[in-house]
Formats: C-alpha cells, sequence, structure tokens
C-alpha cells in the first residue's frame, strides 16, 4: 500500500532483511572458543597457581622473620631456568589473562545500571579488579625485579627493599588494594571456571562453593595482609649488600 | 499508589531509520490493568497528555498470559512481559521502551528472529524417523519428565538475552535460551543422537563459551528457568567433548 | 496428468497448520507457511489441560469407540460421525507421535504416559504436560517445522496477512494474497493447493480467552469470496475464565479435573473469609445439581450452572458475577506437580496464590466450534481450499468436549495435508501456468480496499467500533440466547458495517501500520458477526452451547441439520442452507449429565 503522510519506511522488501542487529551462532565456525578456554584455564594455571604460591607460601613466610623471608627467596631464585620460568611460568601467562581479559571486556556490554543483581555486581567486579590487579602487578614486578638491588643476587635485601616501599603509606595503600583486587579476582574467578566448565552444575552447589570461594578470598587477603603487617612491624631492615650478607649468613 | 490515573512514559520510532522521542499518555486507571490493556486504551483514544492526537502504538502481543512470548519491552527500564506488568506494582510514570538489542520495526516492535536462527544452528529437535505410527515413545521416569519439562516451557521472549551483557554485536552470543534448549534435547533419549552436532555447533565463535556468568538470564526469565544451571550442564559437555576430540579425532 | 513438485501454502503455524506441514514435507512436497506472527507465538500454546486419547492405560476400560461416542454426546450429536470416528481411532498413534516427537508429558511412576479426567467423560483419557499442553504440543511440531525448514522444504513467511485467495475464472484456488505486517506490501504468491489453519474468532466477541490474532479474519474473507462457513453460532463459552481488563485468561478444566469444587457461599453477601465459610454454608452447585459428572460436566452445562447462579438465583460472590472456584483442598506438592502452569497464571495476573485462596472465576468466550465447512477430506467449497483446526467446523458439533481441540487440530492437519498433496498432483493445470493478471487482479482489488481506507476521512475509530462490536456479542450471542436480541444484534451489526464505512485511521502510516491491520480485520470480522448472530436466529431450539430459553429443548426432526452460510456479494449479508448430520453410526438419544448416559 501506498500512502501520503508516512513515517519514511526503509528501502527494505523483506521482513527478515534486517542488515543490522547480533548475529547468529557461527557453527562450527572461528576460534574463540580456544581462546576463551585457554583464558580461562590461564586464570587458574598457571596464574592462580603463582598467586597461591606467591601470597600463601612466598610471601606468608616473611611471617617469620627476615630470615625466613631471605630463605625462601633464595630457594626461588635458585631454581634453574629460573627465567624461563618467570617468563613462561608467570609473565607471559599473566600478560595473556590480562590483555584477552581486557578484549573480553571490551565485548561486553555491562548493564549494572539496569540489572543491580548479585551475580551482574560479580561480572563487572571481576573486569574491575582485573585491571587493579594487573596494574599493581605491573607496578610491583617493575620495582620488585628490575630495579634497585637484584634480589636473585641478593637474597638477604628482600625483606628490607619490600619494607622500603610499604613504609610509604600511600604504596602501602596500592598494595592492600592489589593484593585485596587480586584475591578477590582469583578466588570468583575459581568458582567462575567451576561454573562455566561444568563443574558446579546445580544451583546449591554454585551456592555452596561460592561460601567456599570467598572463604579463600578471605584467607588470601588476610595472609597477605598478616605478611604486610609483618613488615611494617619491624624496623626498617638492611638492603644494602653488606646488611644483606648479614641476613643471610644466618639462614645458614 | 493505584490513583484514578495512569501515566505512561512511551518511547516511539516509526521505523528504524527514523528518530527517536517520547510520548506521554495520562488515562483513566481501571483495577486489573496491565501494560498492555493501558496501550489497549490509548489505540481507542490516541492522545498524548498535552491534548495532541497521536498514533496508536506499535508492538507485538499474543496471548497476553506470558505463555506466546511476544510482549517483552522495557518496562521502567527492565526487560519484561508487558502482559503480566501489573500497573498497580509499577512505579508512575510507567515509562515503556523497545527492546534495546533487537533491530527495531516500530515504536515497541523489534525483530527477535536470531533467536530462532540459532535454535535452528543448534537443531533444537527430536529428530524422528516419520510421522507415521511408530508404536510408543521411549519410557521416561517421572523425575527425568520433571527435569526436562521446566526446560521446554521457555516461551522464546528473548528477555535472557536482552539482559545479558555478553550478547550484543560484538561477541555475537547465542543466549541463554539457546543453550538451554540444547540441554533439553541432548537429554531426550531420542534426541541425544544429534548431541555432538549440537555440542560443536555451540562451540563455534558466539558460542557457549562467551557466557560471562552475569546470571541476569535467570533473574529475568518470566518463566523461572534455570538457565545457569542449563548453561553449566552443556558447558560441561562441550568441555567433556572437546576432551574426546582431542583424543578419538 | 500428475504434478511432481506442486506447491502447497499453509496459512497459519498453531497446531493444525504446522501438522499440515510436517505431513507434506515429509512426503516430498514444498510449503510454503504463512503466518501473521512467528508460529512459535500461536495461539496453540494457551492450550492447557491436555489432549484426549483413548490408551486405556488405567485399567478402565477406556476404548476408542467410547472417546468417539463420548465426542459425538457431548456435542450434542450435531457432527458428521465418520470424521470423528477417524480422529478418535487415530488418537492413540497421535499420541504417541507426539511422545516420540519429545513432548515432555507426565508420567507415571513406570515411565508410561500418564491420564487424567477431563469435562464429559467419565475415563481418564487426557494426556497432559504440566498445565501447558498446548504450548509442549506446539513446540515439538514447531521443531519438526524448523527441521524441515533447515533443509529447505519448508519456506516461512512469519508476519504476513493473508488478505484473500486467488481465484481463477472457475472459482479454482491457485495462491493467495498477503500482506506484509512490515513493509506493508501486498503481494500475491501462487499455489497448487491452499490449506487454512487460521484458528479462532474470539476477537469477534472483543474479550474472549483467545489471543489477539484470533480475528477470524480469514475465515471471514474466505466465506465472501465464496466458501461455506458452517455451523457459525455454536460459539463455546468456557465455564472457568479468570476476568481481566485486556482479556478473559483461560482457568483450564483440568483444576476441575484434579478435584477442583466449583461453589457460592449459599447467602448472599457472606462476609466471611471464604477459607473460614463452613462446609454446610457453601453450596457446591454442580456436586449438587448433576451428581453423576459432578463438577465435571461438559462446559456448557458447567456455563449455565453458573449463569443460572449469578443472575437467577442471585448467588454470584459478593453480587458480582463470579463464582469460587476451590483447589484449597487439594496438597500444595500435588497441585504444583500438576497445575503449577495454570496457577501461576492466576497468581500473576490477579495477585492471589489460588492455593491458598479459591480462585473467583466467570464463564469466557472460549472457542468456535463453528468454521469453514469442509468434506471428510477438509477440502472446502472452495476447490483447491482446504481447512484444519478451529477454523473449521467438523469435529465438535454444538459443544467441544476439553482437551479434544488439541487432537482435533493436529488430526484435521494430519488429513489436511496429505489431500491437498494429493489434489496439488493431480489438478489439472498448475498455478504456474495460470495467467499474471489472475493474480495481478486480486491484488489490485486488495489494494483498492487498502487504499480506500487510508484515505478515509470519517469520524469513526476502530478500536471503538470493535469495543462495541464485542460487548454486543458477549451479550447477546453467547451463553443465552433470545431472538430478539439476535435480531437486535444483527441490526446493530448492519449500523457497524454503515459506520465502518466513516472510518477514520489515526494511523495512515505504510511501516508496521498495526491499526491499520487491525482495521481491515475489523470489516471481515463484523461481517463473520453477521453469520454466527443469524446462524443462532434461524436455530430455534437449544443444543450444546447454543440455549435459547425461549425453546429449551432439543429439536432433531426440524435442526438435526448443519448450518451452512454463504456471503450473497449483491446484498452484503450472508445467506443459508441446511445439510443433513452424517449419523450413520450413533443413533441421537437426548444429552443429559444428571445421570448416566
Amino acid at each position: 500500500m501506498s500512502t501520503a503522510a508516512s513515517p519514511g519506511p526503509p528501502t527494505s522488501t523483506s521482513a527478515n532483511d534486517h542488515p543490522h542487529g547480533i548475529a547468529p551462532l557461527r557453527a562450527g565456525q572461528g576460534h574463540e572458543f580456544f581462546w576463551r578456554r585457554l583464558h580461562s584455564l590461564s586464570g587458574i594455571i598457571p596464574v592462580g597457581a603463582f598467586l597461591f604460591e606467591h601470597i600463601l607460601i612466598s610471601n606468608a613466610t616473611a611471617i617469620n622473620g627476615a630470615t625466613a623471608y631471605a630463605h625462601q627467596v633464595r630457594f626461588l631464585g635458585s631454581l634453574p631456568f629460573v627465567l624461563g620460568l618467570e617468563l613462561f611460568g608467570i609473565w607471559l601467562p599473566i600478560a595473556f589473562h590480562a590483555l584477552y581479559g581486557f578484549y573480553i571486556w571490551y565485548r561486553g556490554r555491562a548493564n549494572l545500571i539496569s540489572y543491580p543483581w548479585l551475580g551482574n555486581w560479580m561480572y563487572s567486579l571481576q573486569r574491575w579488579t582485573g585491571a587493579i590487579a594487573f596494574a599493581y602487578i605491573i607496578w610491583h614486578t617493575y620495582t620488585m625485579r628490575f630495579t634497585g638491588v637484584d634480589l636473585h643476587e641478593v637474597p638477604g635485601a628482600s625483606f628490607g627493599k619490600v619494607q622500603h616501599e610499604l613504609f610509604i603509606t600511600p604504596l602501602f595503600l596500592f598494595y592492600v588494594v592489589g593484593l585485596i583486587a587480586a584475591s578477590w579476582h582469583f578466588a570468583y574467578g575459581i568458582w567462575l571456571f567451576c561454573a562455566k566448565w561444568g563443574i558446579t552444575v546445580g544451583e546449591r552447589a554454585r551456592q555452596r562453593f561460592l561460601y567456599i570461594c570467598i572463604a579463600f578470598f578471605f584467607l588470601l587477603s588476610a595472609v597477605g595482609l598478616a605478611s604486610m603487617a609483618k613488615f611494617r612491624s619491624m624496623p626498617q631492615q638492611p638492603t644494602d649488600p653488606d646488611g644483606a650478607r648479614q641476613i643471610e649468613l644466618q639462614t645458614k | 499508589m493505584a490513583e484514578n490515573t495512569v501515566r505512561l512514559k512511551i518511547k516511539r520510532q516509526d521505523g528504524p531509520n527514523a528518530q527517536s522521542r517520547w510520548e506521554e499518555f495520562e488515562i483513566p486507571y481501571k483495577s486489573g490493568m496491565n501494560v498492555i490493556s493501558a496501550m489497549m486504551d490509548i489505540a481507542a483514544n490516541p492522545v498524548t497528555k498535552d491534548g495532541k492526537t497521536t498514533t496508536p502504538i506499535a508492538y507485538d502481543s499474543n496471548c497476553l498470559e506470558e505463555i506466546c512470548g511476544s510482549c517483552a519491552m522495557l518496562i521502567n527500564g527492565k526487560a519484561r512481559m508487558a502482559c503480566s506488568s501489573l500497573v498497580k506494582n509499577l512505579e508512575q510514570p510507567i515509562t515503556v521502551e523497545p527492546l534495546s538489542k533487537f533491530p527495531l520495526v516500530r515504536d515497541l516492535a523489534v525483530d527477535r528472529n536470531v533467536l530462532f536462527e540459532n535454535l535452528k544452528k543448534v537443531k533444537a529437535w527430536v529428530p524422528v524417523d516419520g510421522t507415521y505410527d511408530l508404536g510408543s515413545g521411549p519410557r521416561v521416569t517421572p523425575q527425568k519428565q520433571e527435569q526436562a519439562y521446566p526446560l521446554s516451557n521457555c516461551i522464546s521472549c528473548t528477555i535472557c538475552m536482552e539482559v545479558c551483557p555478553q550478547f550484543n554485536e560484538s561477541t555475537g552470543f547465542v543466549g541463554a535460551a539457546t543453550i538451554s534448549q540444547v540441554a533439553l534435547f541432548n537429554d531426550h533419549p531420542t534426541g541425544a543422537v544429534l548431541k555432538e552436532e549440537r555440542l560443536h555447533a555451540l562451540m563455534g565463535d558466539g558460542g557457549i563459551h562467551e557466557c560471562g556468568f552475569a546470571q541476569n538470564c535467570v533473574e529475568s526469565c518470566p518463566k523461572g528457568i534455570p538457565l545457569t544451571r542449563s548453561i553449566s550442564r552443556v558447558a560441561g559437555q562441550v568441555m567433556v567433548q572437546t576432551v574426546k576430540d582431542i583424543f578419538s579425532r | 496428468m500428475t504434478m511432481a513438485n506442486p506447491k502447497i501454502i499453509v496459512v497459519g503455524g498453531g497446531l493444525a497448520g504446522l501438522s499440515a506441514v510436517i505431513k507434506i514435507a515429509e512426503a516430498g512436497g514444498n510449503v510454503d507457511l504463512f503466518s501473521i506472527v512467528p508460529v512459535k507465538r500461536s495461539h496453540s500454546v494457551c492450550a492447557q489441560g491436555g489432549i484426549n486419547a483413548a490408551k486405556n492405560l488405567k485399567g478402565e476400560g477406556d476404548s476408542t469407540e467410547q472417546h468417539f461416542d463420548d465426542t459425538v454426546y457431548g456435542g450434542d450429536f450435531i457432527a458428521n460421525q465418520t470424521p470423528i470416528k477417524n480422529m478418535c481411532d487415530a488418537a492413540p498413534g497421535i499420541i504417541d507421535l507426539l511422545d516420540r516427537m519429545g513432548v515432555p508429558f507426565n508420567r507415571t511412576p513406570e515411565g508410561l504416559l500418564d491420564f487424567r479426567r477431563f469435562g464429559g467423560t467419565l475415563y481418564h483419557r487426557t494426556a497432559f504436560a504440566g498445565a501447558t499442553t498446548g504450548q509442549q504440543l506446539l513446540y515439538a511440531l514447531d521443531e519438526q517445522v524448523r527441521r524441515y525448514e533447515s533443509d529447505g522444504r519448508v519456506t516461512k513467511y512469519e508476519h504476513w496477512e493473508f488478505l484473500s485467495a486467488v481465484l481463477d475464472g472457475n472459482r479454482v484456488c491457485r495462491g493467495i494474497c498477503a500482506m506484509n505486517l512490515r513493509t506493508m506490501e501486498v503481494r500475491t504468491f501462487p499455489c497448487d493447493a491452499l490449506i487454512i489453519a487460521t484458528g479462532g474468532i474470539g476477537a469477534i466477541f472483543g474479550k474472549s480467552t483467545n489471543s489477539v490474532v484470533c480475528t477470524g479474519s480469514a475465515q471471514s474473507a474466505l466465506y465472501q469470496q465464496g466458501a461455506y462457513y458452517a455451523n457459525g453460532e455454536f460459539i463455546q463459552v468456557h465455564p472457568t475464565s479468570i476476568p481481566g481488563e485486556d482479556k478473559l485468561r483461560l482457568m483450564s478444566e483440568s483444576a476441575r479435573g484434579e478435584g477442583g469444587r466449583v461453589w457460592v457461599p449459599r447467602t448472599l453477601h457472606d462476609k466471611r473469609d471464604p477459607r473460614s465459610i463452613p462446609e454446610a454454608d457453601r453450596f457446591y452447585f454442580l456436586e449438587e445439581w448433576f451428581p453423576k459428572y459432578g463438577n465435571l460436566v461438559p462446559r456448557d452445562v458447567a456455563t449455565r450452572a453458573i449463569h443460572r447462579i449469578v443472575y437467577e438465583e442471585q448467588l454470584g460472590i459478593d453480587g458480582q458475577p463470579m463464582v469460587y472456584l476451590d483447589l484449597t483442598h487439594i496438597d500444595r506438592h500435588t497441585l504444583d506437580r500438576k497445575l503449577e502452569g495454570i496457577l501461576e497464571i492466576y497468581e500473576k495476573f490477579v495477585g492471589d496464590d489460588p492455593r491458598i485462596h479459591p480462585m473467583k472465576i466467570f464463564p469466557g468466550m472460549h472457542y468456535t466450534m463453528g468454521g469453514l465447512w469442509v468434506d471428510f477430506k477438509q477440502a472446502t467449497s472452495i476447490p483447491g481450499i482446504f481447512a484444519a483446526g478451529e477454523c473449521e467446523y467438523q469435529y465438535h458439533g454444538s459443544n467441544r468436549l476439553g482437551a479434544n481441540s488439541l487432537l482435533s487440530c493436529i488430526f484435521g492437519g494430519f488429513t489436511a495435508g496429505p489431500e491437498a498433496l494429493k489434489y496439488a498432483k493431480n489438478v489439472a493445470k498448475t498455478s504456474v501456468e495460470v495467467p499474471s493478471s489472475v493474480f495481478e487482479a486480486e491484488r489490485k482489488r486488495q489494494m483498492e480496499i487498502n487504499s480506500r481506507l487510508t484515505s478515509s476521512s470519517g469520524t469513526e475509530n476502530p478500536f471503538r467500533i470493535w469495543r462495541e462490536l464485542g460487548e454486543i456479542m458477549t451479550r447477546n450471542v453467547t451463553v443465552t440466547r433470545y431472538n430478539k436480541n439476535l435480531i437486535a444484534t444483527d441490526a446493530k451489526l448492519v449500523e457497524l458495517l454503515e459506520r465502518y464505512r466513516n472510518i477514520n485511521l489515526s494511523d495512515k502510516g505504510a511501516w508496521a501500520n498495526t491499526s491499520f491491520i487491525f482495521t481491515r480485520q475489523l470489516y471481515n470480522m463484523l461481517q463473520l458477526a453477521r453469520v454466527i448472530t443469524q446462524g443462532a436466529t434461524r436455530r430455534d431450539e437449544s443444543r450444546g452451547a447454543h440455549y435459547k430459553p425461549e425453546f429449551p429443548e432439543r429439536d432433531d426432526a426440524n435442526f438435526l441439520k448443519t448450518t451452512k452460510a454463504y456471503f450473497a456479494p449483491d446484498a452484503d449479508e450472508p445467506r443459508f442452507e441446511w445439510e443433513m448430520v452424517d449419523t450413520s453410526i450413533i443413533k441421537p438419544r437426548p444429552r443429559r449429565y444428571d445421570m448416566a448416559k
């Protein structure tokens, strides 16, 4: 039909001919599945596993004092192919996990304002905590690994080097935020992993596992904070080679 | 709250390429009124609050019992079925907008054909041999039936897709409704014959891996379908299939 | 000459249409499927209770003969018996097929199909999938059609409105003329056979339990093109619907099937909370009046009983036209398992929990037993056009039994599909050979109707005409009919048709103009309303759903006949003929539900 007064109809002639709109499933096409699942997995192994070790084991030894801490750092530094381990076991996986994570974030359309439900909060929180943790990790790796005294050469200076940063309040707060963000990102990431890989299938199973993951988050945060408290409670330990050697000698 | 009048603010758009605008209406309240019956009253007297004559509002609706899935729209900012949105439960003025993630047809009507395309891609059916008499179907325990029935209640309203942060033009995510149908048909004794094909389809771009588990789908599903359970189950099946593929292909 | 690959068009994507499509596609035919809405949103989804088949899985000695007898008896003997017998015989096989297609029917502990009791029978004969059987059945067929669609056998035209059939010089159907509901394009589509499966006509009664698309527009268009319309006066009013502003929502018969009891307080204006009214002060009128069938009397009987309680005995709740339908004595788990879907509807749309509060219900227009006249092969009186489902008249006589409609849709479709294919393969001249002028002429005719509408600048609002139509049809042409009122109604319809000529479309847009489409449908509704009303006027007896207090008895001597209406274009009104009813198998006997039959 044709009429005079009419809102302009588009040129399309068929009802199903809509050039815009979200594409249907591309069954059997593309490689996103591989990369998404690799991203998901890399968050657990090796990135998560490293975080677990870093907070709950290595840094927790600081609670036993500067000597024990130096001992742990020496042990890590003495691992074979340490640079290779760092590169392929930690840095590259973290870089991939983070950068692909940003890509995932970029492709999502968060809608917390319209739908402020718990799961949706967690969805956005996972992205925010990921970004914070990544910023923190870059800075932390840079200052600890690539500036000042090389702790692989001088493990005894480790405690003092960390203390040096933690005594500066803004940096201390950055540590706290970074720790909590990373811990949450990891703990909820485990929950997400289990939900997305079909491990926790039922609603109640997911609910219960969420409690476990939250408990794990508290554990990570608490141990991390306790380590930091230890650094802050001790007098500044030496970071110069001689002082460091003194600390190291006590480990023998 | 239910006074004598109802105020509605409705987003109008004459066509896919036209400019959108808001129109406000004030109509007499009737008990039991819902958003559809309010729009029916507007159609019978299409005059805005300012006394300007306008056109009846275009929207999709059919059963008005929340079972055909037609009348999904954004009401006070949230995706829901207009027929079951009782005016007395809504804050006024009631804002009504079309779903935001589907090509707009006119006013509140959008094109949701993508869901039906997705159902084709995952072969959401039981491949029977034929419609001639082949005797009764496979025996099914009441427990199995009670598991399948809720999934089979999906009305294709696409609200789960609208509210999903991952369902958008850059991911082309398939959405919860389709994944849940995969769960349904993979469970069926005869439907399971296509299980592998369905899982492989869901490994394609826009497949199940795009789910970010924000869980808005399950929160907003008007039929209360356990969508996250379906997603998780099918995701598990997909992973098992992946492992099988690695070792047996 | 037989044609290798004929083209069939099916209009309507509900149960009947999809059933026909599946049969044709399976036999290797190609189908174009037209539907106003995406087929998965068709009105069939609204059927709640179940589908009948005498599988006799409850050790009651049920048989297809019993099912046949119940159906004929329930329909008060005015239906042709041969097709009903075929349907009842086919029913168990249809249930098996649906079962194989994956319909999640409720199960017994042994894993077999469960059956419930429905109105008008003493047997557990109704297979059901929760309280959404229609939805489940439609989806199963929709999925099969989607499968054929993927294979390229079926092409869907969703969001298209059927306007008319394209008839050649010999009045043989050669295609259809349809309109795209978005682009508003009017186009013709050739076909070698056409199946109409366009469902109900609820919109003629304004508010009904039907969906918005159930306007009867397609049937009416064909009637105006020369097809017979049969038994239009038999309109089923469902005894238990939930009154609403926009529509009447069905409260399924399964609520009574599962033990729901209908009652009112014995005294008017009983101020007590219904739950605190003791048994002695409750009037279970269906159980008292019909001890044999109790709450499960057929729909027409229950409807009239409720009307009597409300309008004659003045016992409606609080003086309102409503009675209680009570499920509160049944335990919550059973209710949730068997009736959850329908209870949710009540809860959602009324706001009370029917597990705690007795529901308030009242009869509402629900179904048309009448429809396009068809022969035993589902062929209408126009060569090349077949019909199946609610839009045809064949299976329910003057009153449809609950859970027979889904069955008749599928059986009708399963019959119409192959018959249409057979017809199309043997048609003397294929649609391809028909000169294009035939198609162009019909398209032009429809375009002219459109331009008349858009250029009309009168004062009448179509939606207001529709409301008046609905009100008068509901008041005078549903439960209780008086000739005086029927004649007045027809006069009113003539007036409305006159006013229709003076219509003013508030929206003259040429894109997705829903009110334009509605206005077109409205004209067809008005024409069909006259068929219903005049048919009722002419039938001076009471039979099934058709009840005239002035003629309270069934009159087989004069009216055991099918009403056949046809359109007289010059007079612009219906003309009527009678046709004898096939009672070859069961001899008509009085229909009573206060005792065993």
